[in-house]
């Protein structure tokens, strides 16, 4: 086992120096420059009342200093090095919008994009995995076709439309106002509140947000739940335990649906990627304040210290997310050994 | 997450051990209708301001945003300030107005014998020298602000309350700059190992290289250990910054200038800047009463969202101008753009009056100079220029462009070739307004054979070409203030080269002149003259198609009283609750 | 997977004449799936919408426009819808008389509209956010531009961005996978590595990343959606090429001596195709969202045009035009249900193991 796990983490660092390089190249490559963003008053200028005129003058020598001053005026490869080496040693550099360090904003706002996810996460298995099993045990019955007819239309409902459709119909505005359109707390939110009335609070808050990024999960993840409960139920033994005399309650939930939770637990290895990305709309539309409305802004500002730090978190989340389910699979899958299935 | 629950933890036991007991008690405010007349100013309550987004960070110097000075204003003060009805200058920290020598390049302030800082030290001579210091200091991640100061050379001490400064050239904008520009910094706070001591000003025209280590070592902590902990002689006091959703002020009890005739007094207890980033989002909150002030209302807010009479009966709208204008920037190098026939042309094309009123909804007004509405410079008698398609032809006919080939477009013969009417016009993206100015431009362009194309470009994609003189046409607005303008750097042939701010490459000899007499000129009367003239000039060039001033709208709850519009816009400073109807109350305050 | 022995025969006989075409081989399946598909009322249900989509897109120009199909002006006739496709070939131009007028006000005119007579970039400031009327059946936007003409120009944009960019994906998925497949070893090695390193990139940011730094473009938008998309395709490629690899027809083709690229192109891939048909059917979906999110968050897309996303973009900031927000969305889902539905009846028709189910 030990063996096994280092394996696959030395296999795992060509991936990661890959993307590293990718986002990387991609930054630095792409035509902009963070100086000229600083000159003309940072991006509220872009969407105000335009440039100011008063702090202009030639500001060319102000730039090239501050670009000296970060170390972009270096040769690309020379900039990588040295960006992978203060990597190695756990440090992301400092924002260039604010100087404040990469790591404490990201560490700032981690917690928010987690509970998020979580919570989402949880709903979806909550929701999707009995879907899934009573599907699966009622095939091709009125319910089941309902069931499967509504995780598809649920999985085709863009988020933009629906994260839209809230905004307007129920976020207050014209119409109704079921849940408070953005933020993730009351204004007058207090510590001194009592435990229920914040956890009250925070669940008004994230409710919208955690269902909107649930929704398409319940659909894939039912469906799945359904086809390889399906598949297990096909299986020999599983005749032979009916065979046998036994309840068909037993049989399925002691045997059919430990082996056809087996694959569910992948699932959760293709989850984590999402973490930054996939909120990124949510966070927008309903301005709460994690790592996806982070990079969505780090990009605009061309902040390459953050939008760097964020790719490689991401992409660690994802590699240790893999290997965690490869384990998991191993562990709990007794035909797999060592990442390879027995034949 | 362990971060936070520290935080809190810590927060608990200071709030057990030192008695601090801020508790909030929302009481209902009775409506606005029966109110009896307001008397006077108390303290008490708090204002919640919308906020677009977060600074990026609260130091005075380095920080490039206008959310950052927007919350600074209340920390920070300055020798000068302006009498908010007529712009006039009035001394603050400063006694008087500034001796100013008779070659008009020194510059001597006395400095006021009892303001204090923050902390409760007294604020000399020494923080102000300090303050200039920290300016010029090369290292400091200020190259923005520092280049205003450029003809600021040296300073001196004459005792421990008088300041002197010395300019290299006469400009009559210097007693702004130094008056207002620069923020009084605590020396003590920033430098509190005394850095800077023996380092003059003269020291730090030096090349950045040959400066000392104690300069270096100061720059480095400046740059990095003072982005969220700002402390100056200000009404208020900062409290604490909860990223990306609020900074709060606290008023200080022990204000120096309390009481003080001159002196802008505080009464809201209170200032919390709330960070929404959506405007839909800010002006559902503002209703359901978690923002009490919103400066500034989308115009299709105005117009459909604030209206009812639940709205009226709790906020109180305000209209006033800001000094900012927006343009169509014709590149003057450009082949098409060289004849000012062409450019009269698409000003006759653009209906401005129709985009005020449907774009901006009606708030705006169109403008047909470079100079702030409002300002005493700006040359009423310039006569507009109409919406007239007509002209607009018949100018391009003569400039010698028709549609010889039938194609729908007008074409012309240059250099021997046959060019087509056609260009790009460029905007940025993130500004829906001058976008849809772009489309609205163009759609009409179309109809008389002109086939121009707009380009949407990132922000700093945008900026980078307009800086190269990469564009045929660009739609931008520029942010001006309401005091004496200086249209040196936009309209100047030498700004245009050393990419300046004269992206359109203008260049007229008699109009250098003029700019540069007026800078130097010292009494108001015979720069308006000299600007009456400029401005004909550029009316009669066309250089820009200037389109309009826009009309901005603030939403303040009717609870506050002494809301009043100036020429710069709203003062919440001056704002206050009567007792009655305060919100919010902070349990512990005999102050 | 395919334990299927007629096609296994055939396919063995095809090997055998290695110069035999595979299509018309691989036509005998095809139909099969065709004839199974047509009796899933759903999926056919979503194969009419996929078609009646295509075929709006197709004839936009004929749907919405602001020329008429026909006009009679001063004893003349024309058929100016014709003639701006002819002029826009440069192949003609327009008669001194019809130059750039606006076809709705010339006088004594009789002219047949389409439907919807309008463009998607009519501006009309005089009826700015209007709702839906008899005049605009879906409303306006902020600059008065028709909202139904914008959703059937915009689909032209979604359709096509959705064909390309699965396109370009399906070109170098089926690549990658079909060479790290068959070959097997060190350079399945290096590929698989590849697939890993574009799993753990977070898409939609990469996506953000590139589009908000580059000029705005659909060609550009079209290129990234299809460069991040392709990761599924290659690894149902690979794992049918490692399957199919290892049969007998195969086998003995390469003992023949039958080139690699031949074996890999003629006789494993059209076997190799059936999940990765279903993939593209889905993929078309999924750029089709991606797009429109894209478009929604401001970027991507250039200024003049009109997308899906783009009216849904101005539906957030504006929302009280309610419009604005239903109609656009409805039509991204309903395209994108279409498109599942298809793919879903495809993929049970074309996964045998499921076969014996239905």
């Amino acid at each position: 086992m030990g063996a096994y796990l280092l394996q696959r983490t030395l296999l795992m660092v060509p991936t990661f120096i890959g993307i590293t390089l990718i986002g990387f190249l991609i930054m630095r490559l792409a035509p902009g420059d963070p100086a000229e963003l600083r000159a003309a008053g940072g991006l509220g200028a872009a969407a105000g009342g335009g440039i100011s005129v008063e702090k202009r003058g030639s500001v060319d020598e102000a730039m090239a200093q501050w670009r000296a001053q970060y170390g972009l005026d270096k040769p690309l490869h020379v900039q990588y090095a040295v960006w992978m080496k203060n990597l190695l040693t756990l440090s992301f550099g400092e924002s260039f919008r604010d100087n404040q360090s990469v790591w404490g904003k990201i560490a700032e706002r981690l917690p928010v994009t987690v509970k998020l996810n979580f919570w989402s996460i949880l709903v979806v298995y909550l929701v999707a995995i009995p879907l899934g099993i009573y599907s699966a045990t009622h095939p091709n019955s009125f319910a089941d076709q309902v069931t499967t007819l509504t995780a598809f239309v649920l999985f085709a409902v863009p988020l933009v439309w629906a994260a839209t459709m809230a905004i307007v119909f129920i976020c207050g505005g014209d119409f109704y106002y079921l849940f408070p359109p953005g933020g993730l707390e009351s204004l007058d939110f207090s510590d001194n509140w009592p435990i229920w009335k914040k956890i009250t609070d925070h669940a008004w808050h994230l409710f919208l947000p955690v269902v909107l990024l649930s929704y398409d999960g319940f659909a894939g993840l039912s469906r799945y739940m359904r086809a390889s409960m399906l598949e297990v139920l096909r299986q020999d033994y599983v005749q032979v335990a009916r065979a046998k005399g036994l309840q068909e309650k037993i049989v399925i939930y002691k045997h059919v649906l430990r082996n056809s939770l087996i694959p569910q637990v992948t699932i959760l290895a293709s989850i984590l990627p999402g973490l930054i990305g996939g909120s990124i709309i949510i966070e927008t539309v309903f301005s709460i304040p994690g790592l996806g409305q982070l990079g969505f802004e780090s990009v605009l500002a061309r902040d390459y210290p953050t939008v760097m730090a964020l790719f490689t978190v991401s992409a660690v989340l994802t590699l240790i997310g893999i290997l965690i389910s490869d384990i998991l699979l191993s562990v709990v899958d007794p035909r797999i050994v060592f990442g390879r299935r027995l034949q | 997450m362990c971060w936070r629950t520290w935080r809190f933890v810590l927060a608990l036991l200071l709030l057990i051990g030192c008695g601090d007991k801020t508790e909030v008690k929302l009481s209902d405010a009775p409506p606005a209708e029966n109110a009896p007349a307001p008397g006077k100013p108390v303290t008490g309550d708090w204002l919640v301001i919308h906020s677009l987004s977060d600074p990026e960070q609260l130091n005075p110097l380095t920080s490039s945003d206008a959310s950052s000075s927007e919350v600074n204003q209340y920390i920070f003060e300055s020798l000068l300030t302006r009498e908010p009805r007529t712009l006039e200058f009035k001394p603050y920290i400063a006694e008087a107005r500034p001796e100013i020598s008779n070659d008009k390049l020194s510059y001597t302030f006395k400095i006021r014998r009892d303001v204090r800082f923050q902390d409760g030290r007294p604020v000399t001579g020494e923080d102000v020298l300090f303050s200039l210091k920290v300016i010029k200091c090369p290292l400091v991640n200020a190259p923005f602000l520092r280049v205003y100061f450029n003809s600021v050379v040296d300073a001196q001490l004459l005792d421990p309350y008088t300041i002197r400064f010395a300019t290299k050239e006469r400009y009559f904008l210097n007693e702004s700059v130094l008056g207002q520009e620069i923020k009084i910094l605590p020396r003590h706070y920033y430098d509190p190992d005394d850095l800077l001591k023996n380092v003059s000003v003269r020291d730090l025209l030096k090349d950045p290289s040959q400066l000392n280590e104690n300069v270096k070592k100061f720059a480095d902590n400046f740059n990095k250990n003072y982005n969220r902990n700002p402390m100056g002689s200000g009404p208020y006091k900062f409290h604490r910054w909860k990223t990306g959703q609020e900074i709060e002020l606290t008023r200080d009890p022990n204000y120096w200038g309390k009481g003080k005739p001159g002196i802008d007094q505080a009464y809201i207890d209170r200032l919390k800047f709330r960070v929404v980033n959506n405007m839909d989002a800010a002006l559902v909150r503002l209703k359901s009463g978690s923002l009490d002030y919103m400066e500034v209302l989308q115009p299709v807010q105005h117009v459909r969202g604030t209206n009812s009479e639940r709205f009226n009966r709790e906020f109180k709208k305000y209209e006033y101008y800001a000094p900012t204008y927006s343009y169509i920037g014709w590149n003057n190098n450009h082949p098409i753009f060289r004849d000012k026939r062409v450019r009269q042309a698409m000003t006759y094309l653009t209906d401005r009056k129709q985009i005020v009123k449907s774009v901006l909804f009606g708030l705006g007004e169109v403008v047909d100079s470079h100079i702030y509405f409002f300002r005493p410079e700006y040359d009423k008698t310039l006569r507009s220029y109409p919406f007239d398609p007509q002209k607009a032809l018949a100018l391009l006919n003569e400039a010698g462009w028709k549609d010889t080939d039938g194609d729908g477009v007008l074409d012309k013969v240059i250099d021997g070739k046959k060019v087509p009417l056609r260009f790009e016009i460029k905007v940025n993206s993130g500004n829906a307004v001058r976008k849809s100015v772009a489309l609205v431009l163009l759609d009409e362009l179309k109809k008389h054979g002109i086939a121009a194309s707009v380009r949407e470009l990132d922000w700093t994609i945008f900026l980078n070409d307009v800086k190269n003189h990469q564009f045929d046409a660009v739609v931008l607005g520029w942010q001006m203030s309401t005091t004496e303008p200086d249209a040196y750097q936009v309209w100047h042939s030498s700004q245009a080269a050393n990419k300046g701010s004269n992206a359109i490459s203008y260049k007229n000899s008699r109009v250098d002149e003029i700019l540069e007499l007026y800078r130097r000129e010292f009494d108001a009367q015979k720069r308006i003259q000299m600007y009456k003239e400029f401005q004909e000039i550029i009316h009669d060039e066309q250089p820009y198609t200037f389109l309009y001033v826009a009309k901005r709208v603030s939403a303040v709850h009717r609870r506050f009283q002494g809301v009043e519009v100036f020429p710069d816009g709203l003062r919440p400073i001056d704002w206050w609750v009567p007792v009655a109807r305060q919100k919010y109350v902070n349990t512990v305050s005999a102050q | 997977m395919s334990t299927n022995p007629s096609s296994a025969a055939s396919f063995n006989s095809a090997a055998l004449e290695s110069s035999s075409d595979a299509a018309a081989t691989t036509g005998g399946l095809w139909s099969d799936v065709w004839r199974r598909f047509k009796r899933n009322p759903i999926a056919l249900a979503g194969f009419c919408v996929v078609f009646f989509l295509a075929l709006m897109a197709l004839f936009a120009d004929f749907i919405a426009n602001d020329k008429p199909y026909y006009l009679e002006y001063r004893h003349k006739t024309y058929f100016p819808i014709f003639r701006s496709y002819i002029v826009g070939a440069k192949l003609g131009h327009w008669p001194a008389e019809l130059l750039n007028v606006d076809f709705k006000k010339l006088e004594g005119a009789k002219a047949i509209f389409p439907p919807i007579p309008y463009r998607p970039s009519n501006i009309n400031l005089l009826e700015p956010l209007e709702p839906p009327s008899a005049k605009h059946w879906f409303g306006t936007d902020k600059l008065g531009r028709d909202i139904m003409a914008g959703m059937i120009h915009g689909s032209r944009i979604s359709l096509s961005i959705g064909f390309i960019a699965v396109g370009i994906a399906v070109m170098i998925g089926v690549i990658l996978g079909a060479i790290a497949g068959y070959f097997g070893s060190w350079v399945d090695l290096v590929i698989s590595r590849l697939f890993e390193v574009m799993l753990s990139i977070p898409t939609f940011f990469l996506l953000i990343t590139i589009a908000a730094l580059l000029p705005p473009s659909i060609y550009l938008t079209m290129l990234i959606i299809g460069a991040t998309s392709w990761v599924g395709i290659g690894r149902f490629t690979r794992n049918e090429f490692l399957r199919i690899r290892n049969l007998d027809y195969v086998t003995s083709a390469i003992a023949l001596g039958v080139s690699d690229r031949k074996v890999m192109f003629k006789h494993i891939l059209p076997n190799a195709l059936a999940p990765v048909i279903v993939s593209v059917v889905l993929g078309i979906a999924g750029a089709i969202l991606v797009e429109s999110a894209l478009s929604f968050l401001g970027i991507g897309v250039p200024a003049e045009l009109v997308t899906w996303g783009s009216i849904l973009h101005e539906a957030s900031t504006t929302t009280f035009a309610w419009w604005l927000a239903v109609f656009p969305g409805f039509a991204i889902f309903i395209t994108v249900l279409a498109y599942y539905l298809v793919g879903e009846g495809l993929r049970e028709v074309l996964d045998p193991r499921l076969r014996g189910l239905r």
